[in-house]
């Protein structure tokens, strides 16, 4: 019953057929929120929640059903925000906790500089290596060199992007801001990713 | 001493909540007294209640009430409401003087900064 997935199977008490479906949708989309918890607290915060929303769609001081059912409808995106901020919180502070009892917490900042440093330094040498093959390469050899790097890139970026897409949660940045960065600094963006704000094996 | 960062909404939900201490609110009831949206109000109470500032309790099943389900309520702890005091307090004295803790402007009238005066719950409106 606690590890269950809340649904609109839950909310047994109800005929189903009596609840409209504003209400409906925003059950929905609490159960959707909430499975962002833990599953002992998923269930207790769905019913919360859904319990809220009779008075919200019943308030005597709103007139109109239909500002109503949108105030509703924003609460529950609301229990979605609420419950991204949760996860971000537990997270941190499952992180802290660790950290603190193994004593490394300095360590992981400086594996994360030395990471960055590393992309750095593999950028700049593959860059170096650019500009040092079509300098003594000559004209002949560019073409194919360009096309090479073309491809490559656009290799790298749908990497990046399809790691990011999977991936659960990110460091430093959200998951749009690092878009936006693989997509601008075409190698660069993406190896700060990999390096930085990748957590490992938090995939999907 | 627990700290708490007194930002401008958890002013209004410590205000509301304060103004009678025994009563217990139910998460839209707070919504619409302290004028927040349920984005805000929710991660607000969650880490209160970590801190050990807000407790909060399951209504009884109302059979009455015509298969409403149960809510559930919060309301401040002893801790709570000590440390809400003491916060509103601070900022209290804090605002007249325009230069946050510790102003001391000479030119000030006397009694403007007031420290440690209790504020009677029942004054925030």
């Amino acid at each position: 019953m606690t590890s269950g997935p809340p649904g609109p199977s839950r909310a047994g008490d109800h005929p189903p057929g009596r609840r409209p479906a504003g209400q409906r949708l925003a059950e929905y989309l609490i159960g959707r929120a909430c499975r962002r918890l833990p599953g002992e607290a998923r269930d207790e915060r769905y019913r919360e929640w859904t319990a809220e929303l009779p008075a919200i769609l019943h308030d005597p001081r709103v007139r109109l059903p239909l500002l109503r059912t949108v105030r509703a409808l924003f609460f529950a995106a609301g229990i979605s925000r609420t419950t991204r901020r949760l996860r971000r919180i537990r997270v941190r502070a499952g992180r802290s906790g660790a950290g603190a009892s193994l004593g490394n917490d300095g360590r992981r900042g400086r594996s994360t500089l030395r990471r960055v440093v590393v992309g750095l330094a593999i950028y700049l040498a593959v860059l170096t290596a650019f500009v040092w093959y079509g300098q003594t390469g000559g004209s002949r050899g560019v073409p194919p060199l360009v096309a090479v790097v073309l491809v490559s890139g656009a290799a790298f970026v749908a990497f990046c992007l399809n790691d990011l897409a999977r991936a659960k949660e990110v460091r430093y940045l959200p998951k749009w801001g690092w878009a936006i960065a693989c997509l601008i600094q075409v190698p660069l963006g993406g190896i700060l990713y990999l390096t930085a704000g990748r957590i490992h094996g938090d995939r999907s | 001493m627990r700290r708490v960062k007194l930002t401008a909404s958890l002013e209004r939900v410590l205000r509301v909540f304060l103004t009678d201490v025994s009563a217990l609110h139910y998460g839209y009831d707070l919504m619409k007294a302290a004028r927040l949206p349920s984005g805000t109000l929710y991660p607000m109470l969650a880490r209160l209640q970590e801190q050990g500032l807000v407790t909060s309790q399951w209504e009884a099943p109302p059979e009455d009430a015509g298969g409403r389900p149960p809510r559930k309520y919060y309301q401040l702890t002893g801790e709570g409401v000590r440390v809400a005091r003491l916060e509103l307090a601070q900022a209290a004295s804090a605002a007249p003087g325009g230069a946050g803790r510790g102003a001391r402007i000479p030119g000030t009238r006397p009694g403007a900064v007031p420290r440690m005066t209790r504020p009677a719950p029942g004054n925030a409106p």
